[in-house]
């Protein structure tokens, strides 16, 4: 029998981590495992609801399980949120480019995130700290709204532990047992310490923070070719041929997520 | 290419055996009431439409050759509005379905350029669809010239001509008491051996012949089209690039009640929405036409809409056939058939668009 590309594969909920009131993770056991490359993502399937595309957070070196972190912002997503360990999704992938780790090398790695774009680069996070020794540093800046709403609450403190890696949070609105920074993202780049004309900055998170982000990048002195944006669209086939996720004359699903600025730049209102 | 010469009385006995190995679909006219429309170059153009309808659903004598296009864009033979495109988590052994070929007639060039469209999109990608490609493998297109054309054809405007040269089959171009039967493929050799009792190889004079009547439609739609002032296919990348802040999407989209017939009667147009169905205890993902002009398309979860508004939808659509497909497949995804202008009810007219835009530059 033909594949059909648009059939999913079977995975069950093997564990769900509540993250945040509107965030979960949910571990998936994919039939067969499931390979991907960091910066891929794949369509996930609730039976009967429908689908939703979402990158994998979880460490690509891994194909039995399979982590997803995922907000309740939708239909699909919401359905998602009120399963329970046991019962089966489905998934299909993995798609699109990922993030070029070969370009990496020798470099200061300066991710940016925001909110629930933190999930994909933990899966770069994994890969990075994988291979470390190839990378200067690796420093991760994260924004949230408020305390409450960061995500990997257990595992960051553990990450700035590691050699070689800084991390830094801040929130847009403290609250009274919060001692970390306060302020928007872009507020914590300046001081992030790397050598700016050595540095790729890696972006994922809501639009407009995307948006400031990569103009804060640029003012530093990274070059639009070292800034690299998960790019989110509405996507609905995941194979380049539904239509709905050009930016320009890209597909965000087969020529992204992951795009340079310098690929984007010229195009008009990429952030929209 | 091999031609021959098939007369008049034996097109239904061709007919005939295509339909033994096809679901084979000929054309039938359906009249207009306008008769003609008087066009201001003073051509006076035919009205009425044709259909491609199942051979063995029709009366012979309804059957006619179409001059022109049929209505309904050629890529609904290959992709369905609405379909399955898959079930999902059976146990037992999926089942394969098997349909039968169709045998297309009356397919016109400007139809053929939009299949090359519709290739790119569904044979490439990152993987092929496995329905469309079996579809259009096992598919057997019958094209034919256009004698005539309609007020709304401009396919001369983007260099395309009103009559096939390859990617056929078979080509029927009418002579006389008959038609020039062009065989292209192997697949039309073979079939062409039991037939070839009414096949007489083509005379010089009947090619010549053919040529001269395709010259003439040339020069009908040239002199036809010089009114719309339609841009040269090599500037239109640049004109709906350098017209992106251009006004001209407000106005154009004032009178668009957002049916989008424009899209679904398209032939380049090729967007879908895979949506999920459960009903009896069974799972299925359907595949069904969409259209970037729906207020929805772009629509993510949490609501934000990168294309809000009409006359950015308007804009999109644009931008993906001028300068997504030029960028990615070399040339743009419009033949100029016309389609989307006949059937908008807002008189929103592509070639007016292009030229203001154009103009405005």
């Amino acid at each position: 029998m033909k594949k059909n590309i648009y059939q999913p594969l079977k995975a069950v909920i093997e564990e769900i981590i509540e993250e945040t009131p509107a965030i979960k993770t949910f571990r998936l056991k994919p039939e067969g495992g499931f390979k991907f490359a960091t910066g891929q993502f794949i369509e996930m399937t609730v039976p009967g609801v429908g689908e939703a595309p979402f990158t994998p957070s979880s460490d690509p070196g891994i194909s039995e399980k399979l982590d997803l972190t995922i907000m309740n912002v939708g239909e699909v997503t919401a359905k998602l949120h009120s399963l329970r360990p046991g019962e089966v999704v489905g998934i299909r992938g993995p798609y699109g480019k990922g993030y070029p780790l070969d370009k990496f090398k020798g470099k200061d790695i300066l991710i940016v995130g925001g909110g629930v774009g933190l999930a994909p680069l933990r899966s770069l996070l994994f890969s990075l700290f994988a291979t470390i020794s190839n990378y200067n540093k690796v420093v991760l800046r994260y924004g949230s709204r408020s305390p409450k709403d960061i995500v990997y609450k257990n595992l960051i403190p553990e990450w700035a532990k590691r050699d070689k890696v800084d991390v830094l949070v801040s929130v847009d609105i403290g609250d009274s047992g919060w001692q970390g920074n306060v302020g928007l993202v872009t507020t914590i780049l300046g001081d992030a310490p790397v050598d700016f004309t050595n540095t790729l900055g890696i972006v994922c998170g809501p639009p407009i923070m995307m948006k400031f982000v990569t103009l804060k990048l640029l003012d530093l002195g990274i070059k639009p070719a070292d800034i690299y944006l998960s790019m989110e669209k509405s996507m609905s086939c995941g194979l380049g041929k539904c239509g709905h996720c050009r930016i320009g004359k890209y597909y965000a699903c087969k020529d992204g997520p992951v795009f340079t600025y310098e690929q984007l730049k010229d195009i008009h209102d990429i952030w929209d | 290419m091999e031609t021959y010469f098939l007369k008049n009385d034996d097109l239904v006995k061709f007919y005939e055996h295509l339909a033994e190995d096809y679901d084979l679909y000929v054309p039938v006219r359906e009249k207009s009431p306008v008769k003609r429309d008087e066009c201001t170059c003073r051509a006076s153009l035919p009205t009425d439409d044709y259909f491609l309808k199942k051979f063995s659903q029709v009366k012979k004598e309804d059957i006619v050759f179409n001059d022109y296009r049929a209505v309904e864009p050629t890529r609904a033979f290959f992709t369905h509005y609405k379909e399955e495109a898959c079930e999902y988590f059976e146990d037992a052994g999926a089942k394969e379905k098997r349909e039968r070929p169709v045998a297309l007639c009356g397919i016109k060039n400007c139809d053929l350029f939009s299949l090359k469209v519709q290739d790119f999109v569904f044979l490439g990608g990152s993987e092929a669809d496995p329905l469309y490609k079996s579809r259009r493998e096992a598919a057997l297109i019958i094209a034919s010239d256009c004698p005539h054309f309609k007020e709304a054809c401009f396919c001369r405007a983007f260099d395309i001509n009103p009559y096939p040269t390859e990617a056929f089959d078979f080509n029927l171009s009418p002579l006389n008491n008959g038609y020039l039967l062009d065989i292209a493929t192997q697949k039309a050799k073979l079939i062409a051996v039991s037939l070839k009792n009414l096949l007489v190889p083509a005379t010089l004079g009947q090619i010549s012949g053919r040529g001269a009547k395709r010259e003439s439609v040339n020069m009908r739609m040239d002199e036809h089209l010089t009114q719309y002032k339609i841009p040269k296919k090599e500037t239109l990348q640049d004109i709906v690039l350098s017209g992106y802040n251009s006004g001209i999407w407000q106005e154009e989209m004032r009178t668009c009640v957002e049916c989008n017939a424009c899209v679904f009667m398209c032939d380049t147009c090729h967007c879908f929405l895979l949506s999920d169905t459960s009903s009896s205890g069974s799972v299925k993902r359907l595949r069904l036409w969409d259209g970037c002009l729906l207020k929805n398309f772009t629509k993510v979860a949490g609501g934000a809409n990168a294309l809000k508004m009409r006359y950015m939808r308007l804009r999109n659509r644009y931008l993906k056939k001028f300068d997504f497909f030029v960028s990615n497949l070399g040339y743009q995804a419009c033949c100029g058939c016309g389609r989307c202008i006949e059937v908008c009810p807002g008189k929103i007219d592509i070639r007016r668009i292009l030229r203001k835009l154009y103009e405005s530059r």
